[in-house]
């Protein structure tokens, strides 16, 4: 079977400085797939480039044996490719159900159904039920981030594109969401996941990209990328590796 | 049925009944013998009001702050114009004038949307007074020194009236179901922040365009009902700077972004306009001046967000007072 998502040899550069060289990976369907690299590792341009709200300078993005490499952020989330943001970005004045609703009416496979239940139910499953009639704008942190999460997955993505959903959360709740993105995964949703988090990549991820600089440095299974060297090198400095 | 589903309804069912009470009292009302003046005064407070709940539709709705709706009145005013006085019937022409308006807007959106706040408004400004220009020094429709309508038959004032009464009806009906609509949704996603709707699969281009269209022939059709009263248009005067401006304030000062707000809007600012003009030709200038200070500073939602505080703190001195009663 071929991959759920491709990206071959992509570059990104920003007036002439390169973000991304010839990055290349491939992410199997059902896969938790992590995304780890020191700061300024051209994680979150990636992002945006697979999820459309940036073109890349060169290379080819294939999804589902698509080629979807100059699609606009619309498209893709209507095809099923959908991200949340790192930091978040609610629609503060409408009410944490109408921020659902809006994921729920225009995202992938929107049509029929009982809407104001379906709303409810992806509201009670991200614990967001009790501030469902609040205006986004009043939610704490991790309401926030809540929210971001539920109204991505209201629009039933099969690849569920995650920006660092922990960073700013306690333990408990780390935890809670860690737990949301495996029974997201149960449910047959692909996760690329970027996260700062050593724990939670490597808690929950089945096979880890390592960014840095721009490059891909190495990927694998987790326990693989804890150990490697190369990894350690990037992330503390070369005393640290020897 | 919860008992949310229930209020709700029973909500909507309040609302649709004060609609329709209005537009029952502005139909009856001319029965009574109002005096021409009265006439006059709702016809030109009807005509803003289009124009305010259309502006509010791009403006209040979507987000999309512009100062060119002088571009789709005056394009409205002189198609609907120059159709009658060829001799179309009026409701025709009003319909060229919408269409020639929607096109316009489509023209003017394509480009202009891809900017963003105070950007996109700069630039509505451009076109909007590019448009004057052009229009003033155009020589087929009268250039600088207007146009008049020729139209047979007598004045029937009331027949104005009606005319821009159905059309304002009209208006706050598209602006209601917009609102409360999935595509109303997609809207305000797209005010509160373009990117993150588009990542969730709101095309925001898409969504601009066409509430700008339905925004613009609404604002075409009531420049043509406009001019077909005045029976005499000038550049400077429908297609004026200050004509952008005044379909701006008034959803501002009546509430952006909801359905009554624009409506209260207009009525204001006609009433306003027509009595305060006539008795201090400058101070009106100074009052929507002070009036846009003091909204935007202590209350953005405009009159309907004035009333609604008002409304809650009756509610609580009525509370109040029950539950003293009682105790």
């Amino acid at each position: 079977m071929p991959p759920l998502l491709s990206v071959e040899r992509l570059n990104k550069y920003f007036a002439g400085l390169a973000a991304l060289k010839d990055v290349s990976f491939e992410v199997e369907e059902g896969q938790i797939c992590g995304l780890i690299g020191p700061n300024g590792a051209g994680k979150t341009t990636l992002f945006s480039i697979i999820a459309g709200s940036v073109s890349p300078s060169s290379g080819m993005i294939t999804y589902s044996g698509k080629d979807v490499t100059r699609w606009k952020s619309f498209q893709a989330v209507r095809a099923g490719v959908a991200r949340t943001h790192q930091i978040t970005r609610p629609f503060r004045s409408m009410t944490t159900r109408q921020n659902v609703e809006v994921g729920l009416h225009f995202g992938h496979g929107s049509a029929g159904g009982n809407r104001s239940g379906e709303v409810t139910e992806i509201l009670e499953g991200v614990g967001l039920g009790r501030v469902a009639d609040k205006p986004a704008a009043s939610l704490c942190v991790g309401d926030q981030k809540r929210l971001e999460l539920a109204r991505t997955l209201a629009a039933k993505p099969k690849l569920l594109l995650c920006d660092e959903v922990c960073s700013g959360l306690t333990d408990t709740e780390m935890n809670e969401v860690l737990e949301l993105l495996r029974r997201i995964r149960e449910r047959g949703t692909t996760i690329l996941y970027v996260e700062h988090n050593m724990r939670a990549i490597m808690s929950t991820c089945d096979q880890v990209i390592v960014l840095n600089f721009g490059q891909k440095l190495t990927e694998g299974p987790p326990l693989k990328i804890q150990n490697d060297p190369a990894v350690i090198e990037a992330y503390l400095g070369k005393t640290a590796a020897d | 049925m919860t008992a949310a589903s229930v209020r709700m309804g029973r909500f909507l069912t309040y609302r649709v009944a004060g609609w329709g009470t209005l537009l029952i009292a502005l139909g009856i009302l001319p029965w009574f013998g109002i005096s021409p003046n009265l006439t006059r005064l709702l016809f030109t407070s009807l005509v803003w009001i289009i124009t305010s709940v259309a502006w509010n539709l791009l403006g209040g709705f979507a987000g999309q702050v512009s100062f060119g709706f002088a571009v789709f009145y005056g394009l409205g005013a002189y198609t609907a114009a120059m159709r009658i006085s060829a001799g179309i019937p009026p409701l025709a022409a009003f319909a060229i004038a919408g269409l020639v308006a929607a096109i316009a807007s489509v023209l003017i959106g394509l480009p202009t949307f891809r900017l963003r706040g105070p950007y996109f408004a700069i630039a509505t400004i451009g076109v909007s007074e590019a448009m004057r220009v052009l229009m003033t020094n155009l020589s087929f429709t009268g250039g600088a020194s207007g146009y008049r309508i020729a139209e047979p038959g007598p004045f029937r004032p009331l027949e104005h009236y009606y005319t821009a009464l159905g059309f304002a009806a009209m208006a706050v009906v598209i602006s209601a179901l917009i609102h409360h609509s999935k595509f109303g949704l997609s809207l305000q996603a797209v005010r509160e922040d373009q990117e993150a709707a588009a990542d969730i699969g709101v095309n925001p281009l898409k969504a601009k365009l066409i509430v700008h269209l339905l925004a613009a022939t609404l604002t075409g059709i009531a420049g043509g009902v406009y001019a077909r009263y005045a029976a005499y248009i000038h550049p400077q005067g429908v297609f004026g700077f200050h004509t952008s401006v005044a379909i701006l304030l008034m959803p501002i000062i009546g509430g952006a972004g909801t359905v009554a707000g624009p409506v209260i809007g207009g009525f204001v600012y006609g009433l306003v306009q027509e009595e305060l003009v006539a008795a201090f030709p400058q101070f009106h200038l100074l009052l929507y001046g002070a009036l846009l200070i003091v909204i935007i500073l202590f209350e953005p939602q405009g009159v309907v967000g004035w009333l609604g505080k008002l409304r809650s703190f009756i509610e609580r001195i009525w509370r109040k007072s029950a539950a003293a009663s009682v105790g």
